[in-house]
């Protein structure tokens, strides 16, 4: 089976461990004892606050790139590319986010859904995700097309503790719902542990997906480039043919 | 820089004083809005007159999608990106002129559908002082972060799916505080948080963009 | 425990959804690159 030029010596090791915290994160999860307050649902523990760090280590990902790519002295093109590649992987997280917490949160809540400060500021930060995903599939030159989504990027951060407040006051004033997930009485032991397993397999899963994405973003990149060039030579030989 | 942007900010009003876009389009557009708000919801007044307030700027927020766009589509019209480039003009100054031109259609706008609203939806004032203030400071923030996403779409082909993808998301800090402000007003009421939070909310957000427009501006410009 | 399932089935499938798409992408430009 040959590999593909996205594959490397560090994807296969990331790869690797990933895969193994992941299935180690997975069964002492599916094991974890029940809870007083929760029964069995909070065995979510192990994945749920796992996933909502990675999406947002992940979106931090995108914010710093996009920084370095707009400030003169650091652009580089790997920048943009990166910050593409991380803020796909933070939209996937944030999606599974609100999912699992939604799954989390109907046999605690008893709702699919509430309007709380945490869920709503994550609903609006996929929204900001999409949008920002949206311009960059614009077709435009490289340059331009890196330049607006740097722009959109950092926008999205400036708007997020705005939004923080605005979010968090607005929901201050409907204060019925206690809407922690985490249940009091599983915080010990086995479920911080399986918790911080969680985390790992989570940012391992990430790191590996961000790598690969990054190396076919640029494969995307170098094949765009490939045509152009092709499509400028042949224009020249049919105007050396043409005066010839 | 001052000088552009009144120079732009007359240019778009006239513009809109002979073509009449807004007047005629936008306006009666966010009057719609809210006869269909009424028609979706119990026509049990109570209803109406208790959510007024949000149902107000979210018929701001739509009218405010179409008078960025059409300012920014007078740009986009053949030559003129040249022409402006040309000019001399300050890109800062462009920016803030064409938001000006856009807020001041957006007050106007505000002020219609706001006596719209007190009548449709049988709603009491209470604090004009208020509403005033939030109609400025909530209207300073659109126009800045409207013109700005208008111009980062621009000449994009997708422009008129993907501005409203872009710019919603981004104001809604913007509904959630002038609405919270807005109902203080209505209702004489005000909750844990007064309106003079929300207020200061809407100004710091209306800064950023106005910040970040003025030195993003003529980058964007140039392409 | 329903619930359970399916927040972890979801979770999993997702991610290897994602990985396969991306996997199989890398592999097209590949053979298109040679």
């Amino acid at each position: 089976m040959k590999r593909s030029t996205t594959s490397s010596g560090l994807t296969i090791s990331l790869g690797i461990a990933a895969a193994v915290a992941l299935a180690a994160t997975v069964t002492l999860g599916l094991t974890l004892p029940r809870t007083v307050e929760q029964a069995e649902y909070s065995r979510l523990i192990a994945i749920h606050p796992g996933i909502a760090w990675t999406a947002y280590t992940a979106a931090v990902v995108t914010a710093l790139a996009s920084l370095l790519w707009l400030l003169p002295r650091t652009r580089r093109p790997s920048w943009d590319l990166l910050a593409g590649a991380s803020a796909e992987l933070a939209a996937l997280f944030t999606a599974l986010m609100l999912v699992t917490g939604s799954i989390w949160g109907r046999p605690t809540w008893g709702v699919w859904w509430v309007w709380d400060a945490r869920l709503t500021l994550s609903a609006l930060m996929l929204a900001l995700l999409l949008g920002y995903l949206a311009i960059r599939r614009v077709p435009a030159e490289p340059e331009v097309r890196a330049k607006r989504s740097a722009m959109t990027a950092l926008l999205a951060v400036l708007v997020v503790p705005v939004n923080h407040f605005a979010v968090t006051w607005w929901r201050t004033l409907h204060q019925d719902r206690s809407l922690d997930l985490t249940p009091e009485d599983s915080l010990d032991g086995a479920f911080l542990g399986a918790m911080a397993l969680g985390f790992l397999a989570m940012t391992l899963v990430y790191a590996w997906l961000c790598v690969h994405r990054f190396r076919v973003a640029r494969l995307e990149e170098a094949r765009e480039e490939a045509f152009l060039a092709d499509a400028i030579e042949e224009r020249r030989r049919e105007a050396e043919a043409f005066s010839t | 820089m001052w000088r552009d942007a009144l120079l732009v900010a007359a240019k778009d009003l006239r513009i809109e004083r002979r073509s009449r876009v807004a007047l005629q389009q936008v306006v009666p557009f966010a009057v719609l809005v809210i006869v269909l708000f009424a028609f979706a919801l119990d026509p049990d007044r109570g209803v109406l007159t208790r959510a007024a307030a949000g149902l107000f700027w979210v018929a701001v927020l739509f009218s405010a999608l179409l008078a960025v766009q059409r300012s920014q589509a007078v740009e986009s019209a053949e030559g003129v990106r040249d022409a402006v480039r040309l000019s001399g003009l300050d890109p800062a100054g462009i920016f803030l002129g064409k938001a000006i031109a856009v807020a001041a259609q957006l007050v106007v706008l505000e002020v219609v559908l706001g006596v719209g609203v007190v009548l449709l939806y049988d709603v009491e004032v209470a604090g004009i002082g208020t509403l005033a203030a939030t109609m400025v400071a909530a209207t300073a923030g659109l126009a800045a972060a409207g013109s700005l996403y208008a111009a980062l779409a621009a000449g994009l082909r997708v422009r008129e799916t993907l501005l409203p993808l872009l710019l919603l998301p981004v104001v809604a800090p913007v509904l959630i505080a002038a609405t919270r402000a807005s109902e203080s007003a209505l209702s004489g009421t005000s909750f844990e948080v007064s309106p003079g939070d929300w207020l200061g909310l809407l100004g710091v957000f209306a800064v950023v963009y106005v910040a970040f427009g003025l030195i993003a501006y003529g980058p964007l410009l140039e392409d | 425990m329903g619930y359970v399932w399916a927040g972890y089935g979801i979770t999993l499938a997702s991610l290897a959804a994602y990985a396969v798409w991306l996997l199989r992408r890398a592999r097209s430009l590949d053979r298109r690159a040679r």
